[in-house]
């Protein structure tokens, strides 16, 4: 993914047009083994656009849902509609149907909110039967204008079409709670009983033990960030080129928050408008951006291509702030 | 899909990927008429690789008591009816001694399943739930009572068990690698050991769900899933002990009755996993028609029923069956070779010895002479040498407990 992306950036304006064409073609008429073509509707984002507003606002102390509620008052929703992803496999999903979006910014940060119906809250993934609540915000990396006629696809990007993704996930929320930034096996399963107790920040903290963690423990020596205590954050910041190359980013600039209420998800989602990471995608007030959503109901067993999908990319303007 | 040959159904059959096989394949044959459930080859991997936080469900190697044992509990079950279309029959008339050794398997693959009742992913699958994780060794001894099968019926017993021992199969196709979408699962080309990368793994279980023998298992600490690794640092020679050789497993290594052989699936007609399994056909892939082709063999037990042991191990029980009950002069030397080194044994040699013993078994005359045989490692040299006879020490009477 890496590479993929930095040759990109080196060979992007002779190799654009050859790269295109390829791309569509694969697309269009020779998908990948368990990859249905898309049709020339999905590659033309949709009508409706999405204003991020200009707030002025004071960053509140806590940044929960509550507080920064506010901010939203005055912000134009946009409702999206969803369904099951039908193309790659394993396809799945079709239990959310729609969700609204809103998004403000204050010059420094931006804010997504999301909201959706959802019966069951599912947060958290310890027993191997239970699946998360999640949702992600897709943003293409380096495309100004997406047309039916530059086809950049609306499904986690392309090959050296690649895309940012923002991954909220409602485990990594309830980890956040717990001390140690994990939650733990006990608690899913409560008074289990255990040889080791590998926790770092457990009660019967045991040096040996705990310097031995990596080795004993794969997906924590592998730096994988699913497997690490403390991430410090509930949003995943990740980039994809196609189907299966989601690759989490060495450097993490997406945070969020969530609330759940009467079956109604509510998530936001900030990140600073501009970052150092080339990475990520850029924000510019006065700019235009596009975006793709998806929503995973953990109660549905939905998780990776098993997802709600909106099959479009939808455009967005971000308002000038107020000094420029 | 693409078109692969899959010899263990003698025909070809739907997978994801193209045809890739290993330069040699990890494989192993086990002899069930010989195991005793001691479980120490189980201890032996929980002790080197699942003791730690959130993996106290896992035991990538067990040894579950059948026909009611099961880990995850009715694993088999249950996957056998995923693919049951009515018709899971073989065609045996003809037989390929390369292509389609046991006959063509008639029914459908995991695969095949899924897309026939266009399930819009690559295998069938369920993801066993925490509970059916647990009492890894329920069943236990617990035996069934089958009267009308004329084979299963003993004169002094008509009731039958027996223990399987089970580990991941290595599987040349594997069902766990055709259902991540991520590509977190890879088949090393060098040894056709499978294994799951713990940073690309994001934990989403299509691997748990459609492995048809369960071996990929979800670490709720680590949020990802982690499966039998083959003990890839001694199979590589990395263990002091065997100097650079490559070595057998923990779980084979510790195999109290000398149930387990290990070695490589290869060309070679003189390496002995891949006599008894290609060409003695002594040794049978474990529910060949899910069509993963598994690499770990059985010996199947011969006094279980066998219609019960053709669905669990194809049509070449009955042959199996009989030629272990009156081995030939080379069976008897290659089996003499299950646990004798710990080195991996990649050719053996047969030194003809003198007839010791006959008799007759079920009117079939056996023949027993007291061959040698040697076992050499990767570099040629001279692992191990037995004989047919074990020999047999007479203490010096000084001593007070000689009889
Ligand atoms: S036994 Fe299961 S886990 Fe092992 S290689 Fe085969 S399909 Fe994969
Ligand atoms: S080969 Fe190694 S990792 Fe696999 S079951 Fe045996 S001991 Fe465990
Ligand atoms: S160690 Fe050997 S005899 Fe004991 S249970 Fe395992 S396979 Fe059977």
């Amino acid at each position: 993914m890496n590479k993929g992306f930095s040759l990109f950036k080196v060979f992007s304006i002779p190799l654009l047009g050859a790269v295109f064409l390829s791309a569509t073609l694969f697309a269009a008429e020779e998908p990948a083994p368990g990859v249905k073509g898309m049709n020339d509707e999905e590659f033309t984002p949709t009508k409706e656009v999405l204003e991020v507003k200009y707030v002025q606002m004071d960053k509140p102390y806590h940044m929960d849902v509550e507080s920064l509620k506010g901010a939203f008052n005055d912000a134009k929703p946009v409702n999206i509609t969803l369904q099951k992803q039908d193309k790659a496999f394993p396809n799945g999903g079709g239990s959310v149907t729609s969700a609204e979006v809103k998004a403000v910014h204050d010059g420094i940060t931006v804010y997504f909110q999301i909201t959706w119906k959802d019966p069951t809250r599912n947060a958290r993934t310890i027993a191997v039967q239970e699946f998360r609540d999640a949702v992600a915000l897709m943003f293409p990396l380096g495309a100004v204008e997406i047309t039916s006629a530059e086809h950049f696809s609306p499904r986690m990007g392309d090959r050296e079409k690649p895309t940012n993704l923002w991954h909220w996930k409602a485990d990594w929320e309830a980890d956040l709670l717990v001390k140690g930034e994990l939650e733990d096996v006990e608690a899913q399963y409560p008074n289990m009983h255990d040889d080791f107790n590998f926790n770092p920040y457990s009660a019967y903290y045991h040096r040996e033990l705990i310097t031995s963690v990596e080795v004993l423990s794969g997906g924590r020596a592998a730096n994988n960030l699913l497997s690490q205590p403390g991430r410090g954050r509930t949003v995943e910041d990740l980039n994809a080129e196609g189907f299966g190359t989601l690759t989490t980013q060495d450097h993490q600039d997406v945070n969020g928050c969530s609330h759940y209420e009467d079956g109604v998800w509510t998530v936001i989602m900030y990140r600073s408008l501009i970052t150092q990471d080339p990475h990520d995608v850029q924000l510019v007030p006065g700019g235009n951006a596009f975006f793709n959503m998806a929503i995973w109901n953990g109660g549905e067993q939905d998780r990776n291509g098993q997802k709600n999908i909106s099959t479009q990319w939808h455009p967005a303007t971000l308002e000038k702030v107020a000094w420029q | 899909m693409t078109l692969v040959h899959n010899w263990h159904l003698g025909r070809r059959m739907e997978y994801p990927y193209f045809e890739s096989r290993p330069k040699r394949q990890f494989a192993a044959i086990f002899n069930i008429n010989r195991c005793i459930a001691c479980q120490t080859c189980t201890m032996a991997c929980k002790s080197a690789w699942t003791y730690n936080k959130g993996q106290e469900h896992m035991w990538w190697n067990n040894v579950e008591t059948k026909p009611y044992g099961g880990y995850p509990q009715s694993w088999d079950v249950k996957t056998l009816k995923l693919i049951d279309n009515g018709e899971n029959t073989w065609y045996t008339d003809e037989k390929d001694e390369k292509l389609s050794p046991y006959g063509v398997y008639e029914g459908d693959t995991i695969f095949e399943a899924a897309s026939k009742k266009n399930l819009n992913q690559w295998a069938v699958g369920y993801i066993p739930e925490d509970k059916e994780w647990r009492s890894p060794n329920i069943g236990e001894d617990v035996a069934k009572s089958n009267k009308s099968d004329e084979y299963s019926s003993l004169p002094e017993h008509s009731r039958w068990f027996f223990y399987i021992q089970r580990l991941c199969n290595h599987c040349t196709y594997p069902g766990c690698l055709a259902a991540c979408p991520r590509k977190a699962i890879y088949k090393r080309k060098e040894d056709g050991i499978v294994l799951i990368d713990q940073k690309r793994c994001r934990g989403y279980r299509k691997c748990v769900e459609q492995c048809p023998y369960k071996k990929p298992m979800y670490r709720g600490l680590t949020r990802v899933s982690e499966k039998c690794i083959a003990c890839y640092p001694r199979v590589e020679g990395k263990d002091p002990l065997t100097k650079g050789r490559p070595m057998e497993t923990r779980c084979m290594s510790a195999c109290v009755g000398q149930i387990r052989l290990q070695g490589f699936l290869d060309d070679n007609p003189k390496n002995p996993v891949t006599w008894l399994i290609k060409h003695d056909k002594l040794a049978l892939p474990l529910y060949p028609q899910f069509g993963t082709e598994p690499n770990i063999y059985y010996i199947p037990p011969r006094w279980a029923p066998r219609s019960y042991l053709r669905q669990m191990f194809g049509p070449g029980v009955d042959e199996a069956i009989d030629k272990f009950m009156v081995p030939s002069r080379e069976r008897l030397a290659v089996m003499s070779l299950f646990r004798m080194a710990q080195a991996i044994i990649f050719e053996y040699k047969i030194e003809e010895g003198p007839k010791v013993f006959e008799t007759t078994i079920h009117g079939k005359k056996f023949e027993m002479y007291n061959d040698t045989v040697i076992g050499f490692g990767e570099d040629g040299q001279e692992i191990v040498r037995t004989t047919i006879e074990e020999p047999i020490h007479i203490r010096d009477p000084k001593h007070y407990n000689s009889i």
